[in-house]
């Protein structure tokens, strides 16, 4: 009797069929993840905005329409330093990681022994908590750290801490980060390099064609959609960066301004001087300059491929 | 990015190392290849060897002035410590409370990854299986918040962890106390779009005869979810578990803005607010910084091959 009511149930179509049944126990499994994507992803969006237009501080304060754009339209530090150090940042960062990702994933596809031990060291410090690499960064660099020691003995004398000098805070940053991002680019060019067929290869050593050159007639060419989509992957990344600055510079982002980036200015702006609407402003501006740059990707190169 | 062609190879070999990859090497039968390749090789080694000596070195520095005294780190180059002492870890774990600091690390790490592994199996056993009205508009949803940078969310989310929903849980008959601590930061990271992206391509690859069977059992949903696909769903259970782990176990961002008791504080955290007080006292910095790292590095080295299935979503970050 059982089953002739399960079979009833599955040719019937109203409620409490079968199909009925399985709908609603389907929004069941999905109701407590869609609403906490709705709650905390989806409605932050619009809530941002609302924000911003109000001169929020502690509490909510009068409405003032554009006015947190404005002022930050006129913001010198925001500009000259936070973004510009941004800017700065990503223009060394991006290509360098690049290239550091590129050669690595170039130099682990070759068919040698170890390549399992090279590719996971390659790898781990984007794998390891930003804090401890950045505490490690500042202790080698330290005026009497390991780096300066280094350079005592190849014949160059540089008594400063590397983090704590305006002029060579950032670029510090920037090779730091190069280091440490290189492990994933490498990843990413990892599997770009081996979705080139074999054949084109083939042809090329049939043809003479050295290594060297091989490489820079074949292998780079045919990565072009791994390098659209690791440059976009990387000036994403590299224009939220936070964790370095803030961990290096402190929260303002020292010395005088040098690390000051547009994540930790809004930082600041927040949790620091608690103005909840100017904070929100820079992060609609951040959301719709990243939201840009996606887009472009879209609209020029279709769906981006990772491999 | 386009997270629906990225699937990744969540039981693949380690680290994308299937096959011999795209080296020229072997059978071209063209003459006087073969000492090329060899030199190309050898090339390929001693460039290998130098950028992993390069990449170790930094971790091993550390290490070996977390066995220092103060003293030692700034009495000139050696590279071993000159009197081994554990007096660093010491003075880390209770001079400056990363004991206290580890275990909060650990509760937080923790409690998000069980969470995620709940959440994430449940919904994306229900979002690729089970058929209903707006399934496909609501996983694009989903996939849709990867492209929300944290930035945007900071103020808003911040405003509703100290105002609304303390006062909604008020309402409720709880007692009304503010987020803006350890239970906020797990509770903004319930679930992620990125594990349940993984959880629902691995089930899409189950054959459908097992549920079939279930099905014929009379089984509900509930009991096929958890006695057939649970089960079978391991290696994207650990995928999502290990990924969820290390980067819940390394964020810096949302407990520096929601942590604001010092007792509270998690390991990055703790570091952070050491390098701002007390710099040079290098031995308990280095020693917080292994401590950091160490279980990351363990859970590396063992299920390394589920750390590739992360890339495709997780984006480079700094």
């Amino acid at each position: 009797m059982a089953v002739a009511v399960a079979k009833r149930r599955r040719v019937g179509g109203g409620l409490g069929s079968e199909r009925t049944r399985e709908a609603l126990v389907g929004y069941g499994f999905v109701a407590l993840p869609m609403a906490f994507f709705l709650l905390f992803f989806i409605f932050p969006i619009g809530y941002a905005f609302y924000i911003s237009r109000y001169n929020w501080q502690i509490f909510k304060g009068p409405f003032v329409g554009w006015d947190n754009y404005r002022t930050l339209y006129h913001d010198s530090v925001f500009w000259s330093h936070a973004v510009r150090n941004t800017l700065v940042y990503a223009a060394f960062v991006v290509p360098l990681q690049m290239a550091l990702g590129l050669t690595l994933a170039v130099v682990v596809n070759q068919g040698i022994r170890f390549r399992t031990f090279f590719r996971a060291a390659f790898y781990f410090p984007s794998l390891a908590a930003s804090a401890a690499i950045a505490a490690i960064a500042i202790y080698i660099l330290a005026s009497d750290g390991l780096f300066n020691t280094i350079l005592h003995h190849l014949g160059y004398e540089h008594s400063n801490a590397w983090f704590a000098q305006q002029s060579t805070a950032l670029p510090s940053i920037i090779g730091l980060n190069a280091w440490t991002t290189s492990g994933t680019i490498m990843l990413f060019y990892l599997a770009a390099l081996q979705a080139i067929p074999m054949d084109v290869y083939e042809a090329a050593a049939i043809d003479g064609a050295g290594a060297w050159r091989t490489f820079r007639k074949i292998t780079f060419p045919l990565l072009k959609p791994g390098h659209f989509f690791v440059a976009v992957v990387s000036v994403i990344g590299a224009v939220q960066m936070f964790d370095q600055s803030f961990l290096i510079g402190g929260a303002s982002g020292g010395p005088n301004y040098s690390t000051l980036t547009v994540v930790l200015y809004l930082y600041n702006q927040a949790i620091g001087n608690i103005k909840f609407g100017y904070a929100a402003a820079v992060g609609v501006v951040l959301f719709t300059f990243i939201f840009t740059v996606t887009l472009i990707q879209r609209l020029l190169f279709g769906r981006a491929e990772v491999t | 990015m386009d997270v629906e062609r990225a699937q990744p190879a969540l039981v693949g070999d380690e680290l994308l190392l299937e096959g011999e990859g795209a080296s020229t090497k072997g059978s071209t039968g063209i003459p006087g290849r073969e000492r090329g390749d060899r030199i190309r090789r050898a090339i390929a080694y001693a460039v290998m060897f130098l950028v992993a000596a390069l990449f170790a070195i930094p971790f091993l520095w550390s290490v070996s002035t977390s066995f220092r005294t103060l003293a030692d780190t700034v009495a000139g180059f050696s590279l071993l410590p000159r009197h081994w002492t554990t007096s660093g870890y010491h003075e880390a774990f209770h001079t400056f409370n990363f004991g206290k600091y580890t275990l909060n690390s650990a509760i937080i790490a923790g409690a998000i990854t069980l969470s995620n592994l709940f959440l994430a199996s449940l919904g994306g056993y229900a979002f690729a299986r089970l058929k209903f009205p707006g399934r496909e508009v609501l996983f694009m949803l989903v996939l849709g918040t990867l492209m929300i940078p944290d930035q945007l969310r900071l103020v808003p989310i911040y405003l509703m962890l100290v105002n609304w929903i303390p006062s909604w849980v008020g309402h409720l008959g709880w007692h009304n106390a503010s987020l803006v601590n350890r239970n906020g930061v797990i509770l903004i990271q319930l679930v992620s779009a990125t594990s349940l992206f993984l959880m629902r391509q691995y089930f899409l690859t189950i054959p459908r005869d097992l549920e079939e069977a279930a099905k014929l059992d009379a089984a509900g949903y509930f009991k096929t979810y958890r006695k057939v696909m649970l089960p079978l769903a391991g290696p994207a259970l650990a995928a999502v578990g290990i990924l969820t782990f290390q980067g819940t176990w390394n964020a810096l961002f949302w407990p520096a803005v929601l942590l604001q008791d010092k007792t509270q504080y998690t390991i990055p955290i703790g570091i952070a607010n050491f390098i701002g007080a007390y710099q040079t006292n290098w031995p308990p910095l280095m020693a917080a910084s292994v401590l950091a790292i160490v279980p990351i590095l363990v859970i590396f080295v063992v299920f390394q091959r589920y750390f590739v299935a992360g890339i495709a979503s997780a984006g480079v970050k700094g």
